[in-house]
């Protein structure tokens, strides 16, 4: 008989493939890392802030923000029918709030193809379509001088069952939806946690030119399967006929809404404009005596979703209406 | 001799071969001996102790500042809790006694304020808050003891939720969790208000709670190893919510208790 040399070949690599086999084998019924699996159809839960991430927030509104002046100073400067330029209509939210603002999420893994890890997690439902990719394979971040987006870029790793994430390269944005400034070289921080059907995403977003410190906020979502999360694609139309090259916006001091927050809730201007100091306990003895609740609530009175059971309740939702 | 069969079978015994073993290796494992229960204290998988600070950056207008009347926005109230919040009188509530309705379970880690966390004993670790001076015991064990009248704080249940680790070979030692988080769950609550505002809940008002801890790696700024503790909440009550109310509360740990203020129950402030 002839030996064949692939014959040869087989039965030497016989051990090699049998050892990874059995490597394949023990991976079946153990997972190699601590992690979860975040992927799912996941319906955001409004029970923080519904007025701010819903129908949207007043104009001058920095409450429990730790802006500086500079920030101030362009968030004042913020117009909001800026918004209806057609070449601005269906800009994505940024990073730094795409989170906070309406966002139910689909999210998913991309998967090695060999060997069935993650290589990243997409998660999409954020206004504009802007899906959040985050870097699993251990890939660096690119050159500072690389493209900044809407999205940034972002990179994660697993902390036992927390996903933790780091995102750079962001386009200068917003905060909140009322043109509280983000610049371009702010950096954010996530933590994603699933506990059972509840989703929990913990961001703390650092930005050396419009905060003093870094701002954390926390949201939540629950497992829905029947939700289905589909493009939304936006088509650009003409609103609001304007001059050619005309943007809205106030200039210094001319902005009519710094104390429509003051005369609809009652809250001290200065606690208004925000700042780090603001947003710990010690603050709140300063506005004892600054602060007399108005008598009644006025507009968005009831809310926490997209479904219509608050309106039943008879709650006043608008300024002009009247509390049956 | 057919090589293409040699292979075959070479391949088909490897992956009976590789089964059976992983399958024999995990089946092992519960067979370990048993080892002596570590107390929850010792088993922590993560270090809740130490001074922390309510950071209010979301619901500012609701939590720094007692809301308006009617201000329900955000909570997912039925009409029972909406009748009830409209009768609302903080000066009813401090003549009868009832200032600390606002600082309930339910409540209490929204109220700007400090915790301080301690363990009492080994299988019990105390929260005690500045803001309206209140304590909540997270036990580990049932209460052998029948509960008594319903209480602001209730009746806690704590327990470590650790992360899977990879199996490491039959009779090897588990290494312990570095990471994990801690699971609450609290009833026999006393009724009281989910906000200041008058917003109820109701004695059938059931809490779970999930306590969470980062430390910070920053890509920028000056910040890096502070220390956050996240409370995913969700509050169940039939009677006076159309579905659960989930909301996330941020902590950031202090050095020191230097800050900490001690301030009574206050029902108008």
């Amino acid at each position: 008989m002839t030996k064949n040399p692939a014959m040869k070949r087989n039965k030497r690599h016989a051990p090699i493939a049998a050892a990874l086999l059995f490597a394949w084998g023990f991976t079946l019924s153990a997972p190699l890392h601590a992690e979860v699996d975040l992927a799912g159809e996941w319906a955001d839960k409004y029970h923080e802030e519904w007025p701010e991430r819903i129908p949207g927030p007043d104009v001058v509104d920095y409450t429990g923000l730790p802006l500086n002046n500079a920030a101030r100073m362009k968030a004042d400067s913020w117009e909001a029918s800026v918004q209806t330029l057609p070449e601005r209509q269906c800009i994505a939210h940024p990073f730094p709030y795409s989170l906070r603002g309406p966002a139910n999420l689909k999210i998913w893994p991309e998967l090695d193809p060999v060997s069935s890890r993650p290589i990243a997690w997409k998660m999409f439902g954020t206004f504009g379509r802007a899906t959040h990719t985050v870097w699993m394979d251990g890939r660096s971040h690119p050159s500072k001088n690389a493209l900044h987006t809407f999205e940034g870029f972002t990179t994660g790793v697993w902390e036992g069952d927390m996903l933790t994430t780091y995102t750079t390269h962001i386009k200068l944005g917003y905060l909140r939806r009322n043109g509280v400034p983000t610049s371009d070289e702010t950096t954010v921080t996530e933590h994603w946690v699933r506990h059972g059907n509840i989703l929990t995403a913990t961001v703390i977003v650092e930005d050396p030119v419009y905060l003093t410190e870094p701002y954390i906020r926390s949201s939540n979502w629950v497992l829905d399967p029947q939700q289905m999360v589909l493009s939304t694609p936006c088509e650009p139309v003409v609103e609001v006929a304007r001059k050619p090259g005309a943007v809205p916006h106030y200039l210094p001091g001319t902005n009519p809404f710094i104390n429509e927050e003051t005369d609809l809730y009652k809250i001290p201007l200065e606690a208004v404009r925000g700042g780090a100091e603001t947003m710990y306990p010690e603050y709140r003895k300063k506005l004892k005596d600054k602060y007399v609740a108005p008598a009644r609530c006025e507009r968005y009175c009831c809310g926490w979703g997209n479904n219509a059971a608050a309106g039943s309740l008879g709650c006043i939702v608008g300024g002009s209406a009247n509390n049956p | 001799m057919n090589c293409k069969s040699s292979s075959a079978r070479t391949a088909v015994t490897s992956i009976v071969v590789s089964l059976f073993l992983a399958t024999a290796l995990h089946a092992q494992a519960p067979a370990r001996p048993a080892t002596p229960e570590v107390a929850p204290k010792q088993a922590a998988p993560i270090d809740l102790t130490g001074y922390w600070v309510a950071v209010v950056t979301e619901d500012w207008r609701w939590r720094m500042v007692t809301p308006a009347k009617g201000d329900y926005a955000s909570v997912p109230i039925n009409l029972a809790a909406k009748t009830m919040a409209d009768k609302w009188d903080p000066s009813k509530d401090e003549a009868a006694g009832e200032q600390c309705r606002s600082y309930g379970a339910p409540a209490i880690m929204r109220v700007p304020g400090r915790l301080h966390i301690t363990w009492q004993d080994d299988r019990t670790l105390k929260v005690e808050t500045d803001a309206g001076e209140q304590t909540r015991l997270l036990r580990f064990d049932e209460p052998k003891t029948p509960a008594g009248a319903p209480t602001w704080q209730g009746i806690s249940l704590a327990k470590w939720e650790t992360p899977r680790v990879p199996a490491l070979g039959a009779g090897d030692p588990q290494p312990k969790a570095a990471f994990g988080d801690l699971k609450v769950t609290t009833s026999h609550l006393r009724p009281g208000y989910l906000r200041k505002n008058g917003i109820p809940y109701s004695d059938k008002t059931q809490m779970t709670e999930y306590w969470d801890l980062s430390t910070e790696h920053y890509l920028t700024g000056t910040h890096n190893g502070e220390q956050w503790l996240v409370v995913t909440t969700q509050v169940t009550d039939p009677t006076y919510l159309q579905e659960d109310w989930i909301t996330s509360l941020n902590f950031r740990k202090e050095p020191d208790g230097s800050k900490w203020d001690p301030e009574p129950c206050s029902a108008k402030w």
